[in-house]
């Protein structure tokens, strides 16, 4: 019963979201402001009914329906309470919904909030996203719908993938959307810009915040899913520049591109086009990420299903969306005119610019990686695919130059500097990259990119930490506070700034993390049997003994390891499981973190009376971890100061 | 310096960063092709193909594999139903690798002998079929082969 009400639901949201279309449009045409009043009921109705077919799909899994399709490929008797609540999101046509439903709550959220703040935007910003929602809502309903009857139902589901069955997974997809269909509240207000010609700094403004939290979502569901990657899959890397992870990837580039550019906008009014088409690509690379992975058009782990109809209509769905959008944006092209010029090569705004032209060479690169691929399919009877050398000869020197960028451009006034003042700013920093030069070169790192990475990190965070220092200074002489006091103050007073430059910070360590584990992992594949011992890095590894446990949905076989290592004697056991319903058995490494390296073991098959083992030594990869909670950080700091324009310089 | 030079050096840096970047991108594209064959293609054109980095696909057919003891050496033929090539592999194989199975091997094209694969991909899971190994990409393959015989 629960399905047919969540279906209905999702029915009633369709009508519901057509009408937040319908009734703005009306309102601003006849000039009737309760017509657009409707539109705003229609964003909390579609929310609600929105939720309550959510529960019922939930619902349905908890009382174990295999009535319902969905639930019978996604779920067993055996699958623990956790993952069958979650287990909604473990296939296309849920994952789908959750989309559908984050994009009601945050328009639901976006008419409230902005209701009165923004009262000219406000209808076409109804109507647009309504168009989007009930795009979404149309392919759940008649082409990916999770509320189909399955008669009769099977005595029990075919349970939900095994290496789905993981937290990080969990938390990946959700997070993932969160940051996906966050970007369209920003990118419904630009077009609103331009739709009420008023394409100043107030879209950029009013949604600071929303791109802010859609950034730091998306940050936070890709890290959630190298996570994944790392803790579950076992072959001891986090990421594959798989075409999936790519298709997340892109909008962040994107967007991390407009969340600097805007800033130009704001303080120097430049950049105006550029900005409106960032938003743009953002949100249409969002799309083309679901597109990518719910339509199965690309041979990859995540893509578990061909279904053509479902990925040609995401794609018109796009192709519509980017023509309405840049075509607006030409025929409003006059009204975007910019009085004001970059002045310099240097200054804080080239700085940014430079920082444009990297992330979107970047955006290009995975772009090109990700549909070359696809595109040579088609054309041609040939296959092709496009491996993570390619990626990773482009992105070491754009993550160089970005670093570069980053110790350069916060600390640079607007406009211009002048040579005194340029030299002021990077003579200490530059002296630190010397020294963290000759550091990592005493360490023993002769690697190239090793070294450069190492400079840069000193050069960018003591010009951070030194920039920091002088506020502070300034504000103790000025104010005195206490030693203590004064930075929480400090970063008080401008949460925008600091918030920035913790991101920073956590951008650097993770730039450690992937440099350490990207050229520093050692790896050794053996055959050991019970008794023998091996050596890797710091550590001793010796094969104790091989067993078998069992849990109440997979059995496994459990090898066990004494590692001896600098903080004594430790015990890892990795397993070979095999899940109950499901042919493939899966491995779990065993892994064991300290802040220098992972130590990563993972267990193969049997040969004669000696077992496969391949074991890792990962440096610094939980450094990645640590940084993208400082990212994360900073994020939350930032969002803590709220809109408003303090100061400009033109 | 004066405005207009500045923005004019602003604009040359622009380019040639610009330039050298997607130089760096395209030059590092041509070299990381890598193209998939299924057997039947290879016995085709093998002659080309040496010291280039391919990946090929089909099944481990029932029967070929043959674990080298006291070493984690295998060798084992892939097949597309009509040929079989014979390829051999040092080190742990992925979890689904079996006989009977969908695979793909990646590995640089000898000169002579057996392929050495670098690198086994395996059947991820029930569900999920690499295009080039399904029934409907080895198929394909095969038309594409015969249009190019007759």
């Amino acid at each position: 019963m629960w399905i047919e009400i969540a279906h209905f639901a999702t029915i009633a949201a369709l009508l519901v979201a057509l009408t937040q279309i319908a009734a703005p449009l009306v309102g601003i045409t006849l000039g009737r402001p309760v017509w657009i009043r409707v539109g705003r009921q229609a964003a909390f109705t579609s929310a609600a009914l929105l939720t309550l077919a959510c529960a019922g799909l939930i619902l349905s899994f908890l009382k174990h329906d295999f009535s319902v399709a969905y639930v019978a490929d996604h779920a067993s008797l055996d699958l623990p309470i956790f993952y069958l609540a979650t287990a909604m999101w473990g296939g296309h046509e849920g994952s789908l919904l959750l989309w559908a439903w984050f994009l009601s709550l945050f328009i639901a959220f976006a008419a409230w909030r902005h209701w009165r703040t923004h009262p000219l935007s406000i209808p076409y910003v109804l109507a647009i996203l309504g168009t989007v929602l009930a795009g979404f809502l149309l392919l759940v309903i008649f082409l990916s719908s999770p509320f189909e009857r399955m008669l009769p139902p099977p005595p029990d589901g075919r349970d939900l993938n095994p290496l789905l069955q993981d937290p990080g997974m969990v938390f990946h997809p959700p997070f993932l959307y969160m940051g996906y269909v966050g970007f369209g509240i920003p990118y419904a207000f630009a077009m609103a810009a331009l739709l009420t010609g008023r394409v100043e700094e107030e879209w950029i403004l009013a949604t600071r915040r929303w791109t802010l939290f859609s950034w730091a979502m998306l940050t936070t569901g890709i890290v959630f899913g190298a996570y994944w990657a790392y803790y579950e899959l076992g072959w001891g890397g986090y990421w594959a520049w798989d075409p999936v992870e790519n298709a997340s990837f892109m909008p962040w580039l994107t967007a991390t591109a407009f969340l600097h550019s805007v800033m130009v906008q704001e303080r120097r009014q430049l950049f105006k086009t550029w900005n409106l088409f960032l938003i743009t690509t953002t949100f249409a690379l969002s799309l083309l990420g679901t597109f990518l992975v719910r339509s199965g058009v690309l041979s990859s782990v995540h893509a578990f299903a061909n279904d053509p109809g479902r990925g040609v209509y995401i794609l018109v769905f796009m192709a519509v969306l980017l023509l309405f959008s840049f075509g607006l944006l030409v025929a409003k092209a006059d009204s975007l005119k910019v009085e004001a010029r970059l002045e310099s090569p240097l200054s804080r705004e080239s700085a940014f610019l430079f920082n444009n032209l990297f992330l979107l060479v970047a955006t290009a690169t995975v772009l090109l990686g990700t549909l070359y691929p696809l595109a040579i399919e088609t054309l041609t009877e040939a296959k092709v695919s496009v491996g993570s050398p390619y990626y990773n000869k482009v992105f070491i020197p754009i993550m160089l130059g970005l670093l570069l960028l980053m110790g350069v451009g916060p600390v640079i006034p607007w406009r211009r500097v002048d040579r005194t003042r340029l030299l002021r700013a990077l003579l200490v920093p530059t002296l630190a990259g010397i020294g963290a030069t000759a550091l990592a070169l005493g360490m023993g790192i002769a690697h190239p990119y090793g070294v450069a990475t190492a400079a840069l990190i000193g050069f960018v965070a003591v010009s951070h930490g030194r920039d920091f220092i002088a506020a502070l200074r300034a504000r103790t002489g000025r104010s005195g506070d206490s030693i203590l006091l004064a930075p929480f103050r400090l970063i008080g007073r401008n949460k925008r700034r600091y918030g920035g430059f913790v991101v920073h910070v956590g951008i650097l360590v993770m730039a450690a993390g992937f440099i350490g584990s990207g050229l520093f992992q050692e790896e050794q594949d053996l055959l050991m049997k019970v008794g023998d011992s091996t050596t890797l890095g710091r550590w001793r590894l010796t094969f104790t003994g091989i067993g078998q446990v069992s849990r109440h949905n997979w059995d496994a076989v459990e090898a066990s390891f004494v590692v001896e290592g600098p903080g004594g004697q430790l015990l890892l056991k990795p397993q070979k499981r095999q899940y109950h319903r499901n042919d493939m058995p899966t491995t779990e490494a065993a892994i064991h973190s300290t802040w220098r390296e992972d130590l990563y073991i993972v267990l193969g098959d049997r040969v004669d009376d000696r077992w496969a083992i391949r074991c890792y030594r990962n440096p610094l990869i939980v450094w990645i971890w640590w940084g993208a909670g400082l990212m994360a950080l900073g994020v939350v700091v930032s969002l803590g100061q709220g809109r408003g324009l303090k100061r400009r310089d033109s | 310096m004066t405005a207009k030079k500045r923005r004019a050096l602003l604009l040359v840096t622009l380019v040639v960063v610009g330039g050298a970047l997607l130089a760096l991108v395209v030059t590092s594209f041509t070299g990381s092709l890598v193209y998939f064959y299924t057997p039947t293609e290879i016995a085709a054109q093998s002659a080309g193909l040496a010291g280039k980095k391919i990946r090929i696909g089909g099944m481990v057919q029932e029967g070929s594999l043959h674990k080298e003891p006291g070493s984690l050496k295998i060798r084992f033929l892939v097949t597309d139903g009509t040929t079989q090539l014979p390829v051999r592999y040092e080190g742990m194989v992925p979890d689904l690798f079996r006989e009977g199975q969908g695979v793909v091997v990646e590995g640089v094209w000898p000169t002579e002998g057996d392929f050495p694969a670098g690198t086994i991909l395996a059947k991820h899971s029930e569900d999920y079929v690499p295009i080039e190994m399904s029934q409907e990409g080895i198929a394909k393959s095969k038309q594409s082969l015969m249009k190019s015989l007759q």
